[in-house]
């Protein structure tokens, strides 16, 4: 547990991201990247010869039919897929340029470095409070006055505050779906990572929390680099700078979203994106 | 519904599709009147279990009853003492004339019934005896003249059966010569003699001319002829007057004739003991020092000869009873119980009677009369009487009743009290038992005859809870760390082989786990108990030890640790570690648990020795620590299943979203997992507890069953379970050791549903924190 939190400590400045740079030639373009990237549950390739780099600080959204392997793709990023038996994986995966699959990386770091929100969200049965600070505890944190500050700007950038600021001691179990889904937001950014994972955050949600998260999306992206899984076309027009189309494993097209809606280069992302198949 | 509908257009029929098939619906209600009337039929069975059971013990919190059976005229019969067969149906009365008269009570309508009739027991002829009395502890009359002598008749009672539905008894008596004692001319207050074998004792307090009063005591040896029955020949003569302040007025013997009790008229007891040839003065009391009055009013014997009924004016009443003193390493008298509330009559007991059969004694005073019972201090009957009593008898089986009144009726009654000795106080309260220094709890079923049955619950209740906290000691740790491995940190593909593994466990029969105990492991253990200490200490040290050295070995190092498979490294580890502290044990021993040997000086390291000098607790061979490990066996699966099921069912969610925050999986498993799964938890470890109290067999073969109530994990103890089990041959259906064990399964029965019901409740409560969760 020592190591982790020295690990933390270790991790790269993040006030020389905060300097934002709408410039995003800046960035590295192939911060999350896979190369020839096949993954299997035991006798299963779920994922085939993906190769794909992901920019630095922009959002990058993945969308396709359901069971193409969005999900696995994305859970592989900070090793989330760990725990299932019987995994396996081939070809390369490189986070800011170091394998993420090196023996030497120790995954609890990485994790803390990658932040995610699942599609379900899922609060711990603890106060709302407890929930934000979860992963800076965990961390080690135990100044009350780091831990208090920490709250209240992770929850006024999820955009929870002001709906929660009079009940931070309740049950988080208590608030309603999407105010749990931000909340789980403001628990990622709590942990002040560099990329943040959104698995069809918004899925549960009404058009109001949607807007408000996809808002909030926009925010982030100045500091953090976002992956984001949807199955709303608009939302992923909306809120992404580039657009992935995967198709039974495959990844089938990938460029700048616009041109993805707009002009795509294959058949198939038409097809999609226009809702003819699914 | 749609036929109540008062709207005019009928409700459209259901379209066929929609329609559930008639066979579904048939088997939907079917199932649910079946789960209906199995779930009644539980509730039923438990509650018929515990109604059995309460009707079973209810008649050991009852009182006696005491019914009018017949009054029979005695005419104008001189009648002085009073005493009775062992069947309760041949009263006697002893007359001054000399003679004992019997009255055959029983089937009066028969021709065989002898009525009335008078035995001459061969006293010289001519003699007047002014004193005279009837002992029902050794079945004699003891006749005393005015000039100074005393004659007893020993009567023997002995039941032929005429036909086979009736018994008939016959007394044969035995009359002693008559012996000189005390004064010439005095007049006999008291007389009372014990034939104890090669001991007769012989005391009696005399009122000499001037009223004053003195007390003799005579002592008999017998003397073997060469040939015919042994002759019993006056010895010696003492006077006891000057041994004590004030005039002897109550005086008894003890069984052994050891000891002279004297109650004087200043309100003291004496305890004279007969040693070297004479007698001494061991002891002085004042019983009721303090008291409204210190005067004493009648001083009697219960059944046993070692505990004295005393009364005062104000019917105040005691019980003081001979006992081994531990201080001065002698016989003494002490103060035993207090009975409350005094006799309602506010004066002393008028009459007293006891029963040989149990410590029950009839006393009262005028017309009232009641029934109390020694050693739970408590009033079995009592009531008003419509009649003045001249002498009252308690049967010697305990059945009857018979006064003598004013008008010399003789009035019987029958007296019903199956389970005289039982009551709450006898179950649960402290109680100071015959011949014991002070008030305990105790278990003791049976004994010799003059056996005061002990019959506290208590201690099963802590024999029962001594070895369920051991076996929870060693089984809750185990099982729940086992529990936690196995669903947090433990590959899937081996925690799918722990479960059969554990359920074969679970599956062992407590006999043979018992059998284990008992014959291999009790002699081991008690052998190395040092080496075992050392394993529980070594184990989790070592284990922590490791566990740091491995997290800070360098990642290159550490990643030939695969998750999940850690135990591959632990486990060789630990068997050595187990291994090589038990090799340890001996050298452990001799450098920590060194005494001398106080005979040889010698010093040797002895742990057993070292226990018993330390805490003055034996080190037995079949104790709790062994019992603790067993049953800990036995109850590990219990709560390893219940709880690895619950930690594993907390929702994956849970586990990612600690873990996607960088959460290691211990911090994860301790912030997350654990509180959630806290319900299913909780339940395990009551459910272990639950099976732990009603265990049996293991307890049973390896405690030594000893029903002591110490905290010494070394010595053995008796549980309510094992008891039932030890003692059920010896019950007599519907005696009270019957009833007395289907109140310990009572007791065990609503221990195990209140646990269970605890368990629940909290589960319940738990998980209701947790429920948004699903
Ligand atoms: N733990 C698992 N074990 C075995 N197979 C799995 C596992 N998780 C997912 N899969 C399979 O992998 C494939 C891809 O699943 P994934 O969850 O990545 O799909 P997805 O694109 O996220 O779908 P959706 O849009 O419905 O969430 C599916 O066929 C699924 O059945
Ligand atoms: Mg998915």
């Amino acid at each position: 547990m020592n190591d982790s939190t020295e690990t933390l400590q270790q991790a790269p400045d993040i006030k020389q991201k905060e300097t934002d740079n709408p410039d995003k030639t800046d960035f590295r373009q192939d911060y999350i990247s896979f190369r020839n990237y096949n993954f299997f549950y035991g006798p299963t390739q779920v994922l085939f010869d993906v190769n794909l780099d992901i920019p630095e600080r922009q959002v990058t959204a993945l969308i396709g039919p359901s069971g193409c392997g969005k999900s696995t793709l994305l859970r592989n990023i900070n090793r989330m897929n760990d725990l299932v038996d019987g995994i396996r994986h081939e070809g390369e995966l490189l986070i800011d340029g170091t394998s993420a699959y090196d023996p030497t990386v120790e995954v609890i770091s990485l994790r803390k470095r990658i932040g995610m929100v699942f599609q379900k969200s899922n609060p711990f049965a603890k106060s709302i409070y407890e929930n934000v600070v979860y992963g800076l505890r965990v961390a080690g944190r135990k100044k009350k006055s780091s831990l208090d500050e920490a709250v209240e700007t992770s929850l006024r950038r999820a955009a929870l505050w002001d709906e929660v600021k009079d009940r931070l001691g309740e049950s988080a179990f208590g608030l309603s779906g999407g105010q749990m889904q931000r909340l789980c937001i403001a628990r990622a950014i709590a942990n002040n990572p560099e990329i943040i994972l959104m698995d069809e955050p918004c899925s549960a949600l009404d058009p109001v929390a949607t807007g408000k998260i996809e808002d909030l999306i926009h925010d982030l992206k100045k500091e953090y680099t976002i992956v984001i899984v949807t199955h709303n076309m608009q939302q992923a027009a909306r809120v992404s700078d580039q657009t992935a189309f995967f198709y039974l494993g495959k990844l089938i097209e990938y460029d700048e979203t616009e041109k993805i809606f707009m002009n795509p280069a294959q058949k198939q992302t038409e097809d999609y994106v226009r809702g003819r198949f699914g | 519904m749609s036929h109540t509908n008062p709207e005019p257009n009928k409700a459209k029929p259901l379209p066929s599709r929609f329609q559930v098939g008639k066979s579904t619906l048939y088997f939907d209600n079917f199932m649910n009147y079946a789960i209906k009337i199995g779930g009644i039929g539980v509730i039923a069975a438990i509650c018929g279990i515990f109604i059995f059971l309460t009707y079973q013990i209810m008649p050991l919190f009852r009182g006696a009853t005491v019914e009018f059976e017949q009054t029979l005229d005695l005419g104008n019969l001189e009648i002085s003492a009073m005493g009775i067969d062992p069947w309760s149906q041949l009263p006697l009365f002893v007359s001054p004339d000399g003679t004992l008269n019997f009255y055959d009570i029983q089937d009066l309508d028969k021709e065989y019934n002898r009525g009335f009739f008078q035995m001459d027991p061969g006293l010289p002829d001519g003699v007047e005896f002014p004193f005279t009395r009837y002992s029902n502890h050794e079945d004699s009359a003891i006749f005393g003249t005015a000039d100074g002598r005393f004659a007893v008749v020993q009567v023997e009672f002995e039941s032929t059966h005429p036909d086979y539905r009736s018994r008939e008894v016959v007394a044969n008596l035995t009359t002693t010569p008559l012996f000189r004692i005390g004064l010439d001319d005095g007049e006999f207050e008291q007389i009372d003699y014990v034939d104890a074998g090669r001991n007769k004792l012989a005391v009696a307090i005399q009122r000499d001319q001037e009223g004053q009063r003195r007390i003799f005591a005579v002592t008999f040896s017998q003397n073997q002829p060469l040939i015919g029955d042994p002759v019993t020949v006056r010895d010696r003569e003492f006077e006891l007057s000057d041994l004590f302040e004030g005039e002897a007025r109550f005086m008894r013997l003890t069984g052994d004739s050891d000891f002279v009790i004297v109650g004087t008229d200043i309100g003291e007891l004496h305890l004279l003991a007969r040693e070297r040839g004479g007698f001494t003065n061991r002891q002085t009391i004042q019983p009721f020092a303090g008291r409204q009055s210190e005067t004493i009013r009648s001083m009697n014997f219960l059944s046993g000869r070692l505990s004295l009924i005393l009364t005062n004016e104000v019917g105040e009443m005691m019980m003081y009873s001979i006992f081994h003193s531990e201080e001065s390493d002698e016989r003494i008298l002490g103060r035993t119980k207090e009975f409350q509330p005094a006799l309602p009559t506010g004066q002393g007991a008028e009459f007293y009677s006891h029963t040989p059969r149990n410590k029950a004694f009839l006393v009262g005073g005028g017309n009232y009369a009641q029934i109390r019972y020694a050693t739970t201090e408590a009033i079995r009957w009592g009531g008003d009487l419509d009649f003045t009593v001249e002498h009252a008898l308690l049967g010697r089986r305990y059945d009857r009743i018979m006064f003598v009144d004013t008008e010399n009726q003789l009035q019987i009654f029958t007296v019903r009290d199956p389970h005289p000795e039982t009551g709450w106080k006898a179950y649960f309260g402290k109680i100071h038992y015959e011949g014991r220094t002070e008030p305990e709890y105790m278990w003791q079923s049976d004994g010799d005859d003059d056996f005061e049955p002990k019959l506290s619950m208590v201690p099963l209740i802590w024999g029962t809870l001594k070895g369920t906290v051991f076996a929870m000691l060693i089984a809750v740790p185990i099982a729940l760390l086992a529990a936690f491995y196995t669903s947090q940190f433990l590959k899937p593909e081996i925690r799918r082989l722990i479960k059969p593994v554990m359920e074969i466990m679970e599956s062992v029969p407590t006999v043979v786990l018992g059998f284990l105990a008992a014959l291999w492991l009790a002699p081991l253990i008690s052998a190395r108990i040092p080496s075992v200490f050392l394993i529980i200490l070594s184990l989790p040290i070592a284990v922590i030890a490791f566990g740091a050295i491995l997290a800070n070995l360098p990642i290159q190092f550490r990643k030939w640790v695969k998750p999940g498979y850690e135990f591959l490294y632990f486990a060789p580890f630990m068997m050595l570690t187990a291994y090589f502290a038990w090799q340890m044990g001996p050298l452990f021993e001799a450098i920590f648990f060194r005494v001398e040997n106080p005979e040889t000086g010698e010093v040797v390291g002895s742990f057993a020795v070292w226990w018993t000098e330390t805490t003055d607790y034996p080190v037995r061979l079949r104790n709790a620590f062994v019992v603790g490990i067993f049953m800990g066996f036995a109850i590990i699966p219990t709560i390893f299943t219940i709880a690895e099921d619950s930690m594993t069912n907390v929702p994956q969610s849970f586990r990612s979203g600690a873990l996607a925050l960088g959460a290691s999986r211990w911090q994860t498993a301790i912030s997350v997992i654990l509180p959630t799964a806290a319900a299913g938890i909780f339940s395990a470890v009551m459910i272990g507890f639950g099976r732990a109290v009603g265990e049996t067999m293991i307890l049973l073969m390896a405690t030594g069953n000893t029903p002591i109530m110490t905290a010494n994990p070394f010595d053995g103890m008796r549980t309510l379970a094992a008891n039932i089990a030890v003692e059920l041959p010896e019950a007599a259906q519907g005696g009270t050791l019957y009833r007395s064990l289907f109140l310990g399964a009572l007791l065990l029965f609503a221990f195990t549903f209140f646990i269970n019901t605890v368990a629940e409740v909290m589960r319940q409560k738990l998980r209701d924190r947790y429920k948004a969760v699903e």
